[in-house]
């Protein structure tokens, strides 16, 4: 288990589990993402600027902020990309 | 409204095409249309259809009914107020299991309601077949496919929803696991009935559970200690059985009910994404070259809004002069002159300097908006916002800030923490808006030249990030960090981009232009009553001795603080020259310093009452502290070393 923040790119990771405080979890909720889903990280912005990660399970992109890809647990699922 | 007429409402995720299909129904037929003061992009529309007369209402875009930044609690307030007859909830067929989750909540919430299933071919180019028949089934609603970009469906919709209207059907969501649902099967028997807040008891039971604090249930199930007993053993129930907090019990069981009914509904042939979306995609956001294009798609824009807004100005400016000078001869100089010169002045200044920039900005702003590229924009300015302890949702309350100051303080309802919502509302009134950049433009490039005025701007936004800087430590509890949506690239609509920019101009013409009328009214009359002099005296130890200024400029410091661009006139009427004579009596120096302080020193009038109206008097007041602070600090450097 990594932090997503940590997660290669282009591979197919699953969600383990989504720490932090209640607002973010509820927003990524929203925003389905939740644990159990498929992601995978599409990009990073430079000097350590947010992730662009794509949930596959809901067909959604979402930028995170590096706060909160920190907080992100996921298991890299496939080697694949 | 509401007796005779049947209240529609639209509710659907962000970006679900919600505007455009509201646009193909009620668009070109509304016949009423209102703002109330709470939200400023919500439409309320009496719309005459096929002979019967509809109270449509197309509310902003929520990912759910458990808001999480303002604008969301607005569309909530008035789902509730509203009371619809009937829901249409509009769905992105080509991300259906997520969408479907807010589905689910409205159907747990019960109002009547029928699905219009739209952009069914962005979906089938994905490779998704959905079963719309079977979808409705499952959910127990009419469902309509629909393409509203190209009118499909529309048709059937409006059929169906006169259907809804004359056969009400109360909806219910289909259960979700049994363990959660007797803890609020058991809590909702518990429910006193004046508790029910809207709905039915199942909707309460639930949003007690999930959500008490964003509905102020709280105080409620505190004065029913019996309840609040029944609460505490309902959550812990689930969460002993879970092991997770309940709100995020309930939204797995959502979110697992959703792709359930998504699966079975829908055949994915594919399942790829549109590959030339993701190329695109690849290069706009790649982390060296997206920096470029984003720079000259900026610089596209800005050049674009001045290449319309420069010539629109000189031609609405004119006929203005003239106007005055008749009055002047007709009315004689006395106090009837003034108030209606003070008048003409404020109405005219509105229409012929802010708004031909104004209008191009917020069209333009649409665009990006809808192509989806604005929320690309914040991510990649993410990394630069954080420098300033903000993060790429602050990027577009910016942008709108160039045009005036006032709809780019109102749009920091999308932010979620009041934290970054503060910091980016005592930034907004650094950044120079059409008023500001028409002094700059006047002064700075007519008198030092454009490379003066292209220096002024970027010094300007660095004044801007070190501000945002100094603030972040004053703000000590972290920001929540980036959470936006990426939808994906779509062509915009024309129709819809012409909607967007008419609802954003209603909170300039509605809430700025009346105090900038009213500003130029008192200026005049304080011309009129001669206190003008005294005012120069009053300012005078700033201006003369701190600033190294005429004396006569003083007022013009009241002028900016009602109307910024009329600092410009006045200048030339406090020195008795005519602009192409400034030169005789200023120094270029002087200009400098003049601009950098009428730019920086004050909000308008109406961006204050902005600022006190959105985000509170405190905050109101220390903005117009740290302006006056910084125009000093800034204007006496210049003095400086220029």
């Amino acid at each position: 288990m990594i932090s997503l923040a940590q997660a290669p790119r282009g591979r197919q990771l699953k969600i383990v589990e989504i720490e932090g405080g209640e607002g973010v979890r509820r927003r990524l909720f929203a925003l389905g993402f939740h644990k159990n889903d498929l992601i995978e990280v599409n990009a990073h912005g430079i000097f350590r600027g947010p992730l662009l990660v794509r949930n596959l399970t809901a067909d959604t992109s979402v930028a995170l902020g590096r706060g909160i890809v920190s907080r992100i647990m996921v298991d890299i699922v496939s080697d694949e990309g | 409204m509401k007796d005779e007429a049947p209240t529609v409402i639209f509710l659907g995720q962000p970006n679900s095409g919600k505007s455009t299909l509201f646009n193909a129904i009620a668009g070109p037929k509304a016949l009423t249309s209102n703002f109330p003061g709470t939200s400023c992009k919500h439409t309320h529309s009496l719309v005459n259809i096929e002979g019967r007369l509809l109270n449509v209402v197309d509310l902003p875009g929520a990912y759910s009914l458990n808001p999480s930044d303002p604008a969301e609690k607005i569309i909530l307030t008035h789902l509730f107020q509203e009371k619809p007859d009937l829901v249409i909830n509009v769905v992105d067929a080509s991300i259906l299991g997520r969408s479907l989750e807010l589905t689910i909540e409205l159907l747990e919430l019960g109002f009547p309601m029928i699905i219009a299933l739209n952009m069914v071919d962005l979906a089938e180019k994905k490779g998704v077949h959905i079963d719309s028949e079977k979808l409705g089934k499952i959910l127990g609603v009419k469902v309509i496919p629909t393409i509203a970009s190209h009118g499909r469906g529309i048709k059937e919709l409006l059929e169906a929803a006169f259907l809804g209207l004359d056969n009400p059907d109360p909806v219910s969501s289909p259960p979700w696991s049994g363990d959660v649902e007797e803890e609020i099967g058991r809590l909702a028997a518990k429910l006193p009935p004046n508790i029910v807040i809207a709905g039915n008891p199942r909707f309460t039971a639930i949003k007690l559970i999930e959500a008490h604090k964003v509905f102020c249930l709280e105080i409620l199930a505190e004065a029913d200690p019996g309840l609040q007993e029944e609460l505490v053993l309902a959550k812990k129930a689930i969460e002993s059985k879970r092991l997770a907090p309940a709100y995020e019990v309930i939204a797995a069981e959502r979110h697992h009910l959703a792709f359930k009914i998504f699966e079975q509904s829908s055949r994915i042939l594919r399942g790829k994404r549109l590959s030339w979306e993701q190329r695109i995609d690849d290069v706009i956001m790649h982390p060296v070259l997206g920096y470029p294009i984003l720079v000259i798609i900026f610089l596209a824009f800005f050049f674009l809004i001045f290449k319309i807004g420069s010539p629109l100005e000189g031609i609405l400016l004119g006929p203005l002069g003239q106007l005055r000078a008749a009055l002047l001869g007709w009315l004689g100089p006395g106090l009837i002159f003034h108030l209606a010169d003070g008048l003409i002045q404020g109405v005219g200044g509105g229409a012929a300097i802010v708004l031909p920039y104004f209008v191009p900005l917020l069209f333009f702003m649409a665009f990006l908006e809808d192509l989806g590229y604005l929320s690309r924009a914040g991510f990649l300015l993410d990394t630069f916002m954080h420098r300033i302890g903000l993060h790429g949702k602050s990027v577009s309350p910016f942008v709108l800030g160039f045009g005036c100051n006032v709809p780019a303080v109102l749009s920091t309802r999308i932010l979620e923490s009041r934290r970054d919502r503060v910091i980016t509302s005592l930034l907004i009134p650094f950044i120079p808006c059409s008023a500001r950049t028409t002094i700059v433009l006047a002064l700075v490039a007519f008198f030092l030249g454009p490379l003066y005025a292209l220096g002024f701007y970027f010094f300007n936004i660095l004044i801007v990030a070190v501000i945002g800087r100094l603030l972040s430590f004053f703000f000590k509890d972290p920001s929540p960090g980036l959470i936006l949506e990426i939808p994906s690239l779509k062509m915009p609509s024309l129709a819809n981009m012409i909607r967007k920019t008419y609802l954003e101009l209603k909170s300039f013409v509605k809430f700025a232009w009346p105090l900038l009328v009213a500003g130029s009214v008192v200026l005049s009359l304080l011309h009129y009553l001669s206190l003008d002099r005294i005012l120069n005296v009053a300012f005078s130890p700033l201006i003369v001795y701190g600033l190294g200024l005429p004396q006569e400029l003083g007022i013009t410091l009241v002028f900016g603080f009602l109307r910024k661009e009329l600092s410009l006139i006045m200048m030339l009427q406090a020195l008795g020259v005519d602009y192409k004579n400034l030169l005789t009596v200023i120094s270029r120096e002087q200009i400098l310093v003049f601009t950098v302080f009428v730019s920086f020193f004050i909000p308008c009038l109406s961006t204050f009452a902005i600022l006190w109206k959105e985000i509170g008097r405190r905050i109101a007041f220390i903005s117009v502290g740290l302006s006056i602070a910084v125009a000093i600090v800034v204007s006496l450097l210049v003095r400086l070393f220029f």
